[in-house]
């Protein structure tokens, strides 16, 4: 019984699930659905590197996935540039972009911080829907029709899935690494005490650059595959608070500061999304924002460690009962 | 001649922008807590006095004073059920609190209202005076002037009353004011219903001569951030002053650059706060 | 000298907290800082790890100026403090709470995770438990083993063994003298007069922002002004007649 509980075949069942899961529901509407999860958690796991790990909570997180979205599609409509190209790029950007609002913020408290995030997320997104170099109000579009497999424009699912699987699984290895890590130590230090870390020899403002910066890069990736996929972005798709708000509530519905926390939240969070857009129609964001908004005072007032958090302490009470009878 | 008018214009609005800011300059200055729903309080202010206009009748002083006592209210009920428990809590559940707030107060009143601008049915206040050459809107000058005049009262309230130096007790040392026989949990919860009712009262003002929609919390939430950021966090008097600064740049920005290019100037500028004195221009270093 | 305070002063606003503190100590040395509450201990101690910026004065550490290092500056240099407060990292093990100590001198994680289950068994904690549910004496110990990680030659206690019991005392006094004898110097700030009575040789006393008396612990206790400090005027002639102050 023990054995099946361990995490190690958890991560492989979880990993050997996903794998299949396009392959057992080959329908449209399934991979539909399996894209967008992979890329809320692709998303909320980037957040989660410096919101969760390092506890300097984002709320302005979609300027590095608006930056990673438009990058490829401002090359490609420049120069005719394939739009994987531009993803590197993109991730560069978001890095300096990063370090901008990290290097005075990060001086101060973490409250700061997230001012600051919400305000120029803002202000990048008015600014760029009058920019007509970026096509102002209206956006960017992709290459209609592929101009060969470089340009990752297909007619079916199937290949985003994969593609997105495989970049969900490079953010996750590289989180696990950086828990193990003197820097995830670091980032577990500074969300506790940043003075107590500070007298142990940590340099704070750094550490929390360092995690700003990786999580801005692999935010931007995320931009720039939702871009691939979708083939055209605006202002709002791409700067929207709405993506910030996927991310935070993803993270933090699962587990903010964990490794799989993201994961869960999105496994469920995407479906009851898919199921309200169905229910309620299509058009009903406005109600999607308020289960949203709900949903995120619940958590602030009731469950800040989320569900992984709330799985623990339920699963060491069966435990302990277990062990007393 | 015009610039005049702008500038005359923007200072009107901007007093009603340091008035919702005094609330959420008093809340930062007491907690150390920023609260992301502050824009959405001004909202619903406005939205409270549209229904006392349309169902109960009564002249400004009354829907002014529907939507300052309904928003105290409000804002009494919110710590006790929410803040409260979050304040001892984690960066990510302080946060998380307000910011969730804002989402479903926004879109309620989306749910509600509907994305329609809406304003206020004539009122008392309708009409325009012309003074040396420039047309004031009789609504904009009562609104700048009332909005001012409750700045600063709420200034002399935190500054020369007893109720005023028990909040600031509790601001300056929680444990040592319960010595003094103060209960904090109070003083806070008056905070949150004082810092919400003049943002309540803010939002019924600038109904009388202002049309909107319930996105405008967002930006007057943001608008908050920036005149907070620049009159110094916890200076009331400070966000009266920065108040009228936004109000005019804001107007002027207007007026050379365009409509849409003022919030970016105005947004630029908190960015650029941030980076350069993040203790406010007011604020001590 | 290891470590070197010339003239240090602190003032918030018009309120000097410390108005010219000396303090000299010698490698190897075991130093107690005493005086009443408010005296200015607390906040010479804080400029003394870098957590605060004195307002004037010097301080050499290794004869190097730390005056305006960071604290994370003196912790590299190899000056170590505990906090009166001890700031657990409440979701992490007993055995992270130090790795993160260790990691100063250890990057890689198998060297640091061996340096802490080393210090964290010579502290007898258990390393496995958990910060949140430690009590305040294991927390206490906890932060003496957190900065023990990182290695110091300077260790500076804020109040490390207050609020124990006799028996935890003894146990803390042990842990403090086995760290030093391992070659560690100590400043130590106490309350607990018997601390400092059989760790210290030598005892600076603070009174309202300056060093108003300084020796043996036996010569401080019997010095006329470090009793009118602690007990105020009018003490010093009925503890004379007493005889014990």
């Amino acid at each position: 019984m023990k054995y099946f509980l361990s995490p190690r075949v958890g991560v492989c069942v979880l990993a050997a699930l996903l794998l299949l899961f396009p392959i057992v529901f080959s329908d449209a509407f399934y991979r539909d659905i399996g894209v967008t999860f992979l890329l809320a958690a692709i998303s909320a796991s980037a957040w989660n590197i410096v919101g969760g790990y390092a506890g300097q909570v984002s709320v302005g997180h979609s300027m590095f996935f608006g930056l990673g979205a438009y990058t490829p599609l401002l090359f490609y409509t420049l120069w005719g540039w394939p739009p994987l190209a531009g993803v590197p790029i993109g991730m560069l950007l978001a890095i300096g972009l990063a370090v901008v609002i990290g290097m005075p913020t990060f001086r101060l408290t973490g409250h700061y911080f997230s001012m600051a995030t919400i305000a120029v997320a803002e202000l990048i997104r008015i600014f760029t829907g009058t920019w007509s170099l970026v096509g102002g109000a209206i956006g960017l579009q992709g290459p209609a029709v592929a101009r060969g497999w470089w340009d990752l424009t297909f007619r079916s699912e199937l290949p985003y899935y994969y593609i997105f699987l495989a970049v969900l699984a490079v953010v996750l290895l590289t989180t696990a690494a950086v828990e193990r890590r003197r820097f995830g130590f670091y980032l577990q230090a500074i969300k506790a005490s940043e003075r107590a870390a500070r007298s142990l020899g940590v340099p704070v403002r750094l550490t929390k650059l360092n995690a700003l910066a990786l999580s801005a890069a692999f935010t931007s990736a995320a931009g720039s595959l939702y871009v691939i996929k979708t083939g055209f972005i605006d202002p709002d798709s791409a700067f929207g608070i709405l993506i910030s708000v996927q991310m935070l509530i993803v993270a933090a519905l699962g587990g903010a500061g964990t490794l799989f926390g993201p994961l869960i939240g999105a496994l469920i969070l995407v479906p009851l999304q898919t199921a309200a857009n169905t229910w309620f129609g299509g058009g009903g964001s406005g109600l999607t924002f308020i289960i949203y908004g709900g949903i995120i005072v619940l958590i602030a007032r009731f469950e800040p460690g989320g569900l992984c958090d709330l799985w623990r302490r339920f699963a060491t009470r069966i435990w302990r009962r277990a062990h007393a009878a | 001649m015009v610039l005049l008018q702008v500038i005359v214009g923007g200072l009107l609005l901007g007093a009603i922008y340091a008035l919702f800011s005094s609330g959420l300059t008093l809340i930062w200055g007491m907690m150390n807590f920023i609260n992301f729903a502050h824009g959405e309080f001004v909202m619903l202010g406005m939205y409270v006095a549209l229904l006392a206009v349309l169902y109960l009748g009564g002249g400004v002083i009354g829907f002014g004073a529907a939507a300052a006592l309904v928003l105290f209210l409000l804002g009494i009920v919110i710590y006790l059920a929410l803040i409260r428990h979050v304040l001892r809590g984690p960066m990510l559940s302080q946060i998380l609190s307000t910011f969730g707030l804002a989402l479903l107060l926004r879109y309620s009143a989306f749910y509600i209202f509907s994305a329609n601008f809406v304003s206020l049915p004539q009122t008392s206040l309708a009409g325009t005076l012309k003074v040396g050459g420039i047309f004031l809107p009789v609504a904009q000058l009562v609104a700048g002037a009332v909005a001012v005049a409750l700045t600063l009262a709420l200034h002399f309230l935190l500054t020369r009353t007893n109720v005023g130096s028990r909040l600031l007790a509790v601001a300056e040392d929680r444990s040592a004011a319960m010595l003094m026989g103060i209960r904090p949990d109070r003083m806070q919860a008056l905070a949150w219903g004082l810092s919400a009712g003049a943002a309540g009262i803010a939002g019924a003002l600038m109904a009388t001569a202002y049309p909107w929609s319930p996105s405008v919390g967002e930006t007057f939430g943001l608008i908050a951030f920036v005149t907070v950021a620049l009159g110094g966090f916890g200076s009331v008097l400070g966000s009266l002053y920065a108040g009228l600064i936004i109000g005019l740049i804001e107007a002027i920005s207007a007026f050379w650059l365009g409509a849409i290019y003022k919030d970016i100037v105005v947004y630029g500028l908190f960015v650029a706060l941030l980076w350069f004195r993040p203790q406010g221009l007011m604020g001590k270093a | 000298m290891l470590l070197e305070a010339q003239g240090v002063t602190k003032a918030f606003g018009d309120f000097w907290a410390v108005a010219g503190a000396d303090l000299a100590v010698e490698e190897g040395e075991i130093v107690g800082l005493i005086g009443p509450n408010g005296a200015g201990k607390s906040t010479f101690f804080n400029c003394l790890a870098g957590d605060m910026q004195p307002t004037s004065g010097r301080i050499l550490f290794n004869g190097v100026d730390v005056t305006r290092a960071s604290p994370e500056a003196h912790a590299r240099a190899g000056i170590g403090r505990t906090f009166q407060v001890p700031a657990t990292f409440e979701d992490m093990s007993v055995l992270d709470n130090v790795t993160v100590g260790a990691f100063l001198r250890h990057p890689q994680r198998n060297d640091a995770r061996e340096h802490a289950r080393r210090i964290v068994e010579m502290t007898g904690l258990r390393p496995e438990q958990a910060g949140r549910s430690l009590g305040t004496p294991g927390r206490k110990r906890l932060g003496i083993a957190r900065v023990l990680a990182t290695e110091p030659r300077l260790l500076l206690l804020d109040e490390a063994l207050a609020g124990l019991t006799p028996r935890e005392l003894q146990e803390a006094i042990a842990l403090v003298r086995r760290i030093h004898e391992s070659g560690v110097t100590i400043v130590i700030v106490e309350h607990i007069m018997e601390v400092i009575m059989t760790l210290t040789r030598r005892v600076l006393v603070f009174n309202q922002g300056r060093v108003i008396a300084s020796g043996t612990p036996e010569e401080v206790v019997r010095d006329d002004a470090v009793i009118e400090a602690y007990l105020g005027r009018g003490a010093r002639s009925h503890s004379r007649a007493s005889g014990n102050p």
